[in-house]
C-alpha cells in the first residue's frame, strides 16, 4: 500500500528529517509537530511498515529513571532519501492550515 | 479483593453479619418461633451499617479522585479519577488489537502519557482513543495479510 502524504505525515517527516541521524521519541515528535501523540503513532507505524522509519525501545531501568522506557524513532537511510524526495514533490501545506491543525491537535 | 480502608472493613463485616443473621433467622425462627423481631432488627441494622460504609467509602473515593482501578490514592503517582478510567479504557482497547500490536500500542501510550503534563494528558489520551478504531482495523488487516502471504517479518 502506497503511503499517502497527508499534512500530518509531512509534519512527522519534516520533524524526523530535521536531523536524520537523531532518534526521537513519541512525546518529542508530538511536541515538535504539534500533533497529538495518538495521531502521530499510526503515522509512525505506517512509516515503519514502509521501511522509512526504524524504532527501538530505550534500554533503561524504569525504576531508576522513574519513568517507562521510551520508544525511539529515526529515519532509515532509504527512508531519509525517500522522505526528502516525497516532501520536495509534495504540495507544501499553508502556514494557516498548519497552525489550525496544531491547535486541533492534528487529528486525522 | 482485600479491604484496605476502615470503611471497606466495616462494609465487609456488616455484610457478613447481615448474611449470618439472615441464615440464623431462616433456621431458628421456623424451628423455635422465638422472637422473630430480634432477627429482623439484626438484619436491618447490619444492612444499614453496610450501606452507610459503602456510601462513605464511595464519597471519600470521589473526593480524592479514586476509581475502580484502585489508582488515584494520595500516595500514588498514577492517574486519578477520570484519567484512571481513560487509562483503563486504553488497556481494554489494546485488547481489540492483535496481541503483540496491542501490547506495543499500550506500552507506547503509557510511556508517552507518563511524561505528558497533567494539563495535556486528557487530550493525549483522547487522541489515542480516537485513533484506535482505525488502528485496530489496520492491525488486523496487516495480521490477516501476513498470515495469507507469509514473508519476511515486519515490526508491529
Amino acid at each position: 500500500m502506497a503511503l499517502r502524504l497527508t499534512v500530518q505525515v509531512q509534519l512527522v517527516l519534516q520533524a524526523l528529517l530535521g536531523d536524520p541521524a537523531r532518534e526521537m521519541y513519541g512525546l518529542e515528535l508530538s511536541e515538535e509537530t504539534g500533533l497529538q501523540p495518538g495521531t502521530a503513532y499510526p503515522i509512525l507505524l505506517r512509516l515503519e511498515h514502509e521501511g522509512w522509519v526504524a524504532s527501538r525501545w530505550e534500554d533503561v531501568d524504569p525504576r531508576v529513571e522513574k519513568r517507562p522506557a521510551r520508544r525511539y524513532y529515526r529515519l532509515t537511510a532509504g527512508g531519509a532519501a525517500a522522505a526528502s524526495a516525497a516532501l520536495s514533490g509534495a504540495r507544501r501545506p499553508k502556514g494557516t492550515a498548519l497552525r489550525r491543525l496544531a491547535a486541533e491537535g492534528g487529528t486525522e | 479483593m482485600r479491604p484496605r480502608t476502615p470503611s471497606q472493613w466495616v462494609k465487609v463485616l456488616a455484610s457478613a453479619g447481615m448474611w449470618i443473621a439472615i441464615g440464623v433467622s431462616a433456621v431458628q425462627v421456623p424451628v423455635s418461633g422465638s422472637r422473630p423481631w430480634v432477627a429482623a432488627a439484626c438484619i436491618m441494622a447490619f444492612a444499614v451499617v453496610s450501606s452507610a460504609a459503602a456510601l462513605s467509602g464511595r464519597l471519600s473515593s470521589r473526593r480524592r479522585g479514586g476509581s475502580l482501578s484502585g489508582r488515584g490514592r494520595d500516595d500514588d503517582d498514577g492517574p486519578s479519577g477520570e484519567a484512571a478510567h481513560r487509562w483503563h479504557t486504553l488497556a481494554v482497547v489494546s485488547r481489540l488489537m492483535p496481541s503483540s500490536a496491542g501490547r506495543r500500542w499500550l506500552a507506547e501510550a503509557e510511556s508517552v502519557l507518563a511524561e505528558t503534563t497533567a494539563a495535556r494528558r486528557g487530550a493525549a489520551v483522547r487522541s489515542y482513543l480516537l485513533s484506535a478504531p482505525r488502528l485496530v482495523v489496520m492491525m488486523w488487516a496487516r495480521q490477516i495479510l501476513r498470515r495469507a502471504h507469509p514473508g519476511p517479518r515486519r515490526p508491529g
